[in-house]
């Protein structure tokens, strides 16, 4: 073998930084020949995806919009994982989140629009949270698998809202097209410098989040029980308590993206509320490996993504498929990076300093 | 710790610096190089937007729509920019605001699902002109347009109901919606015109388009006993089910007959080119106006596709007799006597439905079996 | 004649000198033994000579050619095996699968060849295995003699043992030693790195001292005696005996009655233990592996369910609380498992956030103070002389005796009344073994009642005021330090079970 793969033990900043944009430059060269099959000019792609993305404030504004959920999302989901709790529910807990939400919003639509808003917020949280109890408790009683239930549960979540389109939510007015009643303006969030204010919120919940995570007793607790449950029962964390409550609180954020979703952006509760940000969000938490403030730079940068994504479909009648078929590979190569991101290859005879630091 | 926390604060300011930045121009309407073009040609500089709920190649509706745009590319040579597979959901408005963004300043929306998007994107941007397909709303700058496809489908129907053996058809239908209702009640008039005791079997798949879905109900249809599948869906699903099971089909949007050469017998089908280019020329010259359009079979944007070998023989007579009379204005369709499903007299003898009543259809006439929610 | 020879290895971590200019040269037919404290450089010397580092500069000759390894492949090729002080098995395979993973071969395994050929060695060399058993189902010992045979299967005539006797029982340790005199007689070159004296002075022929990343000297082993090879490890003269303070008995801490607990399988592994631990005593458990030991220090601390029987921890029963209440109470528990990181401590963290897991409950508010920790992580690393990059710095990258430090240094720092420790000087050289005796006599001149496992059945002796033994779950016996012998406490730690069925004791 000329090659061998040996496990970094520590990396600098400076350096896993460039093993990422080698990443995605290998992304775009290759992505380039994709799109060379087809017949355009991978350059003239590739500026106008950045265009698409940041190239006027209405496309900012988008991407930030984009941004938003996935943001909150992320964090919530951080907290799970850093618990190792493996959630992938996100996507239920989103729809459930917005299905409390809309519960308030669709009964009492003339509600001052602070205590309609704040109703629909609580209740988006509180849903949201309980729908991650379930899994929750049961793998803090009978040790099931998390994974597993997380992402059946996903499904009930998005049938249970298919029911309500279809069935008693649906909009009389609607001449029998499935689809439920527009929220009245008071259960709409607001504008605030041109974008609806969960902006502020994402913000907002990247500094609580990262000083809960570093500075806060349950945050350390959470840490703790995610290397080793041993050492968390020794040093007497109650861990069926921390797991619930890691849980309520990884949902609850989940539950409010939805809530912002459904209020902000759709005005209405659909299937479509989520569109995939529970599963997204996986992504961004895991490139930013569980850090709030990364989570931020991981969201803009997915969300720049997907929206010059669907920009250029218009702007080269690109086909959809095409157009997603781009976005992948580029993921493919920045999660691919991962991996030198924790090993790397040496090659043979040259193998000074090997394991780096070592047992000294 | 402190290094992501400056990490944090760079972020943030960046931010706020993007936020600010982009909200204070935010009034001064976001396509500025636009409107100089158009100060200093006379005539428009028009790009005109298709939103499409399907994808081209669906074989179908959105096919049928994109032709029609092509048509109009064609004759005006007009820029065109499309967006296909759009979910009828928040998804769709902001799809609008992208074309805007992208400089489109006719935008059809060919779903009714994006009618209330349409209508709040029209609210946001006066500018821009807006049409939209089978729904009912208009403003000043949207238009509503359609086509009385049911007219069509009462000749299908008239095919459809000499070609059974088992007096049963089955009927394929994506939502429950007017639109939709409309099309089953003509076609089994139609179907009765000729065969007073055949009945129209009804599957609700709940999506328009999805290939497999619209299969699966074709097949239940076919299942419970009917020879003639007829289909309110914008994929060939069921035709297909049709051919492999050897019994008879009616297709729907656009000539199907090499999907399913051996049981496809006709289809009432969409003719968009026309009214596109009427439309998109109204605008270059400054006379357009928002309109509520409802055409059929006189004005060519309802037809039925020519009828195959697999179509019974007397068919076709049957067909152009009655034909004409649509065009002609002798023969409404929707005319009393009109039973429901209870046997009930619904509509009074002689009386002609008013469009308002058929635009708001919601329940089955006398020999269709299903129910509408 | 001269077999291995290394010399002038030097090698550099970043700003960290580990080897300077080292020399080590061993014969055909010798068992050399590398001594040092904890960080004197032995791992990684060993490393580089199966291939695993590469040395910053200097030469390794095997049989007078000089040898460049890039990867243990190369070593191996060469004729070298290592022992890591971490076995690297599949604890899903049989002994023999593990063997014969990652050899190059055929397609078709003829198993029965490679089977004749595995025991072929097996009875050269005199190691007991059974081929079929599955690793996990293995004693430490066992897989140790797997590990060996392994390396032997492939070719090995050097071998190299890292610190092996720590894991193992006096009874594995003896077995060892004769695996490792079979060797030497077939023409091996055996290496044996460890910190306990009595086994260098046991087992090698001759002897090589590191100290702080420099050869200090090569002696004959017949030239030379523990005092001697003590102070050239450790840099300085010593006092190698093991104080024992005397002091008054005290009022009781604890007292266990007819404790009976039971695993997971529902068999029986403590069988109505009775017993009595003073303040201000060191009362030490001995006993083979598995006798119970890690059970009962889990039962006190609340980590392990209690069929029946009482633990009064100062006339209050602890059964049925939870580890934070017994925490709270005054209870602390050191225990080093084998390996090392299993229990009490979290290895990706630094030691402040390590320190942090017994102090953070006792303060007030939402948040977490690491103030106060810090200094204790500073205070511990000053103390106890802890070597690492910084106090943020994940303890896994430490070497196992300073991660030992931590852990004990934590424990003590939380001024418990009952101290429970397990094994905390394995793995631990001379030196740093006292520094750990003298914390825990400063302990009891305080009144802590102690509860001390260990192995060393010597220092065990030397330290404690009373020995109580386990066997297979039960008490065989409370004797007298002071009137005890080594012997007689072996005989014991055997119990009834050495009638019943001969050499059972493996557990």
């Amino acid at each position: 073998m000329l090659y061998k793969v040996v496990k970094r033990s520590e990396i600098t900043q400076g350096k896993s930084f460039g093993i990422r944009t080698a990443a995605i430059i290998l992304a775009l060269l290759t992505s380039a020949v994709f799109i060379m099959i087809l017949n355009l000019n991978p350059l003239e792609v590739y500026a106008s995806l950045i265009k698409g993305a940041f190239g006027s404030n209405y496309r900012i504004k988008q991407t930030i919009i984009t941004a938003i959920p996935l943001v909150i999302t992320s964090l919530g989901i951080a907290i799970a994982f850093k618990m190792k709790f493996w959630n992938i529910g996100g996507e239920g807990q989103i729809m459930m989140g917005a299905f409390a939400a809309s519960f308030f919003a669709l009964r009492y639509p003339d509600l001052p629009k602070p205590i309609l808003l704040s109703l629909m917020m609580i209740a988006g949280m509180v849903a949201g949270g309980l729908w991650a109890l379930i899994p929750a408790f049961f793998k803090a009683q009978w040790e099931t698998n998390e994974t597993i239930i997380t992402l059946m549960m996903n499904y009930i979540a998005i049938k249970w809202v298919t029911y309500l389109q279809y069935g008693p939510w649906r909009d009389k007015g609607a001449l029998g097209f499935p689809k439920i009643p527009n929220f009245s303006d008071n259960a709409i969030l607001p504008n605030f410098l041109g974008i609806h204010i969960g902006w502020i919120f994402a913000l907002i919940l990247i500094i609580v989040v990262y000083i809960f995570m570093k500075h806060s007793k349950l945050g350390y607790e959470i840490a703790v029980l995610g290397e080793s449950e041993n050492t968390a029962r020794y040093a007497g964390i109650n861990v069926k308590r921390t797991i619930i409550i890691a849980l309520l609180i990884s949902g609850g954020l989940c539950g409010l993206a939805g809530m912002i979703q459904a209020s902000a952006v759709s005005n209405t509760l659909n299937v479509e509320v989520s569109g995939g940000v529970g599963f997204t969000a996986i992504i961004t938490t895991w490139l930013a490996s569980l850090s709030a403030p990364f989570i931020l730079l991981a969201s803009i940068l997915f969300a720049a993504l997907i929206q010059g994504g669907s920009f250029i479909q218009t702007a080269f009648g690109i086909p959809a498929a095409a157009a997603m078929i781009l976005e992948g590979m580029i993921l493919f190569f920045v999660l691919g990076s991962e991996f030198f991101i924790k090993y790397k290859l040496t090659k043979n005879g040259s193998a000074k300093s090997a394991a780096g630091k070592g047992e000294i | 710790m402190k290094k992501a926390l400056g990490l944090l604060l760079v972020l943030m300011l960046v931010m706020s610096i993007l936020v600010t930045g982009c909200s204070q121009p935010a009034k001064e309407e976001p396509k500025k190089e636009e409107p100089k073009q158009e100060e200093k040609a006379p005539e428009q500089k028009i790009k005109v937007g298709f939103v499409y709920v399907g994808p081209i190649g669906d074989g179908g509706w959105t096919y049928a729509h994109n032709e029609g745009r092509k048509y109009l590319e064609e004759k005006l040579g007009v820029e065109t920019i499309i967006k296909e597979s759009v979910p009828e959901s928040q998804e769709a408005e902001k799809v609008l605001n992208d074309m805007i963004d992208q400089g489109a300043n006719v935008i059809f929306t060919t779903s009714f699902g994006f009618m209330d998007y349409t209508e709040k994107v029209a609210k946001a941007n006066p500018d821009v002109k807006f049409l939209h397909c089978s729904g009912y709303k208009q403003l000043d700058n949207m238009s509503n347009y359609f086509g009385r496809i049911y007219e069509a489908r009462y000749l299908s129907g008239i095919v459809a109901g000499m070609k059974t053996q088992s007096d049963v058809l089955g009927y394929v239908a994506a939502f429950e919606i007017p639109e939709v209702v409309r099309g089953i009640n003509a076609f089994t008039l139609g179907v009765r015109s000729v065969n007073p005791d055949a009945v129209v079997k009804v599957k609700w798949t709940h999506t328009w388009y999805d290939p497999a879905k619209e299969k699966e109900a074709a097949k239940a249809l076919l299942d419970e006993g009917a020879d003639v599948i007829a289909q309110h869906q914008d994929t060939p699903g069921p035709q297909q089910a049709a051919e492999e099971k050897g019994v008879w089909s009616i297709g729907y949007n656009t000539d199907m007959k090499e999907m399913a050469p051996k049981a496809y017998m006709t289809a009432p089908i969409w003719n968009w080119g026309p009214y596109y280019v009427q439309e998109v020329k109204a605008v270059m010259d400054g006379t357009w106006k928002s309109s509520s359009v409802w055409e059929g079979m006189k004005d060519g944007i309802v037809q039925l596709a020519p009828l195959t070998d697999v179509a019974p023989p007397e068919a076709k007579d049957a067909v152009e007799k009655v034909k004409a009379d649509i065009i002609s204005g002798k023969e409404k369709i929707f005319v009393g006597p009109i039973k429901d499903q209870t046997g009930a007299v619904k509509v009074q003898d002689g009386v002609v439905m008013t469009d308002q009543e058929l635009l708001s259809f919601d329940w089955f006439v006398e020999g269709v079996e299903g129910k509408i929610k | 004649m001269t077999y291995i020879s290394m010399v002038n290895i030097t090698k550099t971590f970043g700003k960290v000198t580990a080897n300077k200019d080292i020399n080590l040269s061993v014969d055909k037919g010798e068992i050399h033994a590398l001594l040092g404290e904890n960080g004197a450089g032995k791992s990684t010397l060993m490393n580089m000579l199966s291939g695993i580092y590469f040395p910053d500069s200097g030469s390794i000759f095997i049989n007078q050619t000089e040898v460049k390894f890039n990867s243990p492949k190369d070593s191996i090729q060469a004729g070298i095996g290592m022992i890591h002080q971490h076995f690297k098995l599949v604890e899903v395979l049989s002994a023999q699968e593990n063997i014969i993973l990652g050899q190059q071969m055929g397609f078709f395994l003829n198993k029965k060849a490679i089977r004749n050929k595995i025991l072929e060695i097996a009875q050269k060399f005199q190691l007991d295995i059974d081929l079929g058993k599955k690793v996990y189902e293995m004693s430490v010992g066992e897989k140790q003699n797997l590990e060996i045979l392994k390396v032997l299967y492939r070719g090995a005539k050097i071998l190299i043992l890292d610190e092996p006797t720590a894991v193992l029982t006096p009874q594995e340790t003896a077995k060892l030693f004769k695996i490792m005199r079979r060797m030497k007689e077939e023409g091996c070159a055996v290496i044996f790195i460890s910190h306990k004296m009595n086994e260098v002075m046991e087992i090698s022929d001759k002897i090589t001292v590191l100290h702080k990343g420099q050869t200090v000297a090569t002696l004959e082993k017949n030239m030379t005696n523990p005092q001697e090879l003590t102070e050239l490890m450790v840099g300085h003269p010593v006092d190698l005996s093991i104080k024992r303070l005397d002091r008054q008995r005290d009022t009781i801490t604890l007292k266990v009655r007819d404790l009976k607990v039971e695993n997971n399988e529902g068999i029986e592994v403590l069988k109505g233990l009775n017993f009595d631990l003073y303040a201000g005593e060191i009362l030490s458990i001995a006993g083979i592996a598995g006798s119970g030991q890690k059970e009962l220090c889990e039962a006190i601390a609340g980590l392990y369910p209690i069929k029946s029987g009482q633990i009064l921890f100062k006339e209050e029963n602890l059964v049925g609380k939870n580890p934070k209440e017994i925490i709270a109470k005054g209870v602390s528990m050191s225990f080093i498992p084998e390996d090392r990181l299993g229990m009490g401590l979290v290895a990706a963290m630094g030691i402040v956030d390590n320190v942090l897991l017994k102090q953070y409950q006792k303060e007030k508010g939402f948040f977490v103070d690491r103030k106060p920790a810090v200094l204790k992580a500073k205070e511990i690393i000053k103390k106890l002389d802890v070597q690492t990059p910084g106090i943020y710095h994940p303890i896994r990258d430490l070497s196992g005796g300073n991660i030992q430090k931590v852990l004990l240094g934590r424990e003590l720092d939380t001024n418990p009344e009952l101290l429970i420790t397990a094994y905390p000087v394995r793995g631990l050289d001379i030196n740093t073994c006292h520094k750990i005796y003298d914390l825990l006599n400063e302990e009891k001149q305080k009144g802590v009642a102690i509860l001390y496992i260990a192995e060393d059945l010597d220092s065990l002796i030397a330290l404690s005021d009373r020995i109580l033994v386990l066997s297979n779950g039960e008490i065989t016996g409370v004797v007298d330090a002071r009137k005890a012998t080594k012997e007689q406490i072996g005989l014991m730690m055997l119990g009834e079970k050495i009638k019943e069925t001969e050499g059972a004791y493996a557990v």
